[in-house]
């Protein structure tokens, strides 16, 4: 192997779930069997390195200043679906089952990572609260240790003069798990069956 | 329950072997350090897929493998027969239940009670609290999932809090939501310990009875960090610890903190026990042991003697025997053969690993 060739398979391999195998074949694809792929992938990173962003409301993947569902007039701002990931978001969606807002922390407090509150997406939540917007926040965060103990903390950190309807989902979620692995039908029904929460 | 077949596969100092077992009653004969007790350790290792001698499952492989095995036909009270395997790697495990794999211990646990007697045992008694604890954990798990469960969540979210004790600063509104992630786990703990003890400690007392001639109560007495299985009372325990906790960059107070003292003649036989005493407490513990694991599972538990018949004298060893329930397997080791009038036993010969069976007499 060349060198130039040794350093992309090492950037590779920082990618998460890759490991030194699928780095190099990844590598050998691009640059040997593929080449045409090479010259469509690269300009689709600069694009998006470009354009993509996070929203600015509700931290969801973004081309502009705030999200496609964020400026969709049709949602139901008032409603608010707490994710700990862009991805569950999309399972959440693709759910079809929900036509409220998002907001997306991009984490859960974890002190033993290194996660705190600063770590969380939280302030743009926090002005959200305060412009009184909110009616009511969904906690649809993991059902472990970390994702229950970010619920409370969120809930501990409402405004106490605004009437804020807190809702838990977790029915039918397995135990330990998260949004992101439940089925469509699971996460409809884990949904419409949300409790109150406090 | 009973097991008929036993194979190791790279277990320690055991590279393979495949026992086949046709009674109630076996022993293993050899010198120290030939694998009579890794045996054991395998049997033992069913129950919960959890060792009794180590948490740490790496030292389980023999010397340069990556997966260590244990597999076992048995009959089954409940099940009848079925075949059980689990795959030790280094930093995980796999169970196998009659060829399907399980996927949560919880569903795996409570079904194939074993229950050890070693003598390491007395540090049961003598240890620090830390030992008990272990034993505490280990034997309410090993017969129910949801207990497993609230130690996890409560051993995992302590691990969070005392992050946050050693960060330190402005932590307060973090501390409090761990400490709600811990209040429910801890309630589910105090009060399954609590109910649990109680059955244990009402067998020990018993059994302690029957090995001694009656000459003096026994009694195992549950001493909770907290006593009370309430919410509200631990979360302000909690709260009012902060300071103290931030201080000590640890949380000082919960039933992690929990031991239970074992008494005879109403002091405890750590501080005033003779040996004799405390070998029996020790004893009479573990047989309680095996009569709760009989009621909670249903299935009578396979017994492993460690060596147990080399410490004790004559009387006593003659009184275990004949306290423990006759229909019950036990896999016994020892440096030589147990005495005649103990009955006939499977024999096998352990040299370096290897197990032969003896040819019956
Ligand atoms: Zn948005």
């Amino acid at each position: 192997m060349t060198p130039a060739f040794e350093k992309l398979q090492q950037q590779l391999k920082q990618l998460p779930g890759l490991g030194y195998r699928s780095a190099e074949r990844i590598a050998l694809h691009l640059l040997v069997e593929k080449p045409a792929q090479l010259t469509a992938l690269v300009s689709a990173l600069e694009a998006a390195a470009r354009s993509v962003r996070r929203c600015e409301r509700c931290g969801n993947l973004a081309e502009g200043d705030v999200c496609g569902i964020c400026a969709d007039e049709r949602r139901d701002r008032s409603v608010v679906c707490v994710v700990e990931h862009v991805p569950d978001l999309v399972a959440l969606e693709r759910s079809g089952a929900y036509r409220g807002s998002y907001h997306v922390l991009h984490g859960k407090l974890s002190p033993i990572h290194g996660v705190g509150p600063d770590q969380l997406n939280l302030a743009a939540l926090q002005a959200r609260l305060a412009a009184g917007e909110v009616a009511e926040l969904i906690l649809a965060l993991s059902n472990d240790v970390e994702g229950e103990a970010t619920c409370h903390y969120l809930t501990e950190q409402l405004p106490p003069a605004q009437a804020v309807k807190v809702t838990r989902i977790g029915f039918g979620l397995p135990s330990g798990g998260g949004v992101l692995y439940a089925d469509s039908v699971t996460l409809k029904s884990a949904l419409d069956g949300r409790r109150s929460y406090s | 329950m009973r097991l008929r077949t036993l194979t190791l596969r790279h277990f320690r100092n055991v590279a393979f072997a495949r026992l086949d077992f046709v009674g109630r009653r076996q022993f293993f004969v050899g010198q120290n350090g030939q694998g009579k007790t890794n045996l054991l350790e395998a049997a033992g290792y069913l129950t919960a897929a959890r060792s009794f001698r180590t948490a740490e499952s790496a030292t389980l492989l023999m010397h340069d493998q990556t997966t260590a095995a244990v597999a076992c036909t048995l009959e089954h009270a409940r099940l009848g027969e079925t075949q059980v395997t689990i795959k030790v790697h280094r930093h995980s495990k796999e169970l196998w239940c009659d060829q399907t794999r399980v996927t949560r211990l919880a569903d795996y646990l409570g079904k194939f009670p074993t229950v050890v007697f070693s003598s390491q045992d007395l540090q049961l008694v003598r240890g620090a609290p830390a030992g008990r604890r272990r034993w505490l954990d280990l034997t309410l798990a090993a017969m129910d999932g949801s207990y497993l469960q609230a130690l996890q969540t409560y051993t995992r979210a302590l691990a969070e809090r005392n992050a946050l004790l050693k960060k330190g600063g402005a932590v307060a509104a973090q501390l409090e939501a761990f400490e709600r992630v811990l209040a429910p786990a801890a309630v589910e703990l105090i009060a399954r310990r609590i109910s649990g003890l109680q059955s244990i400690g009402a067998g020990m007392a018993a059994g302690y009875q029957k090995l001694c001639d009656g000459t003096e109560p026994a009694a195992l007495v549950y001493a909770p960090d907290f006593a009370q299985p309430d919410q509200e009372a631990l979360l302000a325990r909690w709260a009012a610890g902060r300071a103290r906790d931030l201080a000590l960059r640890s949380t000082h107070t919960g039933p992690h903190r929990d031991d239970f003292a074992l008494k005879v003649s109403g002091q405890e036989a750590k501080d005033f026990g003779s040996e004799g005493q405390q070998r029996s407490v020790v004893l009479a513990l573990r047989l309680a042991q095996a009569a709760w694991f009989h009621a909670k599972s249903g299935v009578r538990p396979v017994l492993l003697a460690d060596d147990v018949l080399g410490e004790l004298d004559p009387g006593r060893r003659r009184k275990f025997w004949a306290t423990i329930d006759p229909e019950s397997q036990v896999l016994a080791t020892g440096t030589a053969l147990p005495d005649a009038e103990l009955g006939t036993w499977e024999i096998f010969r352990v040299k370096e690993g290897d197990f032969q069976p003896e040819a019956s007499a």
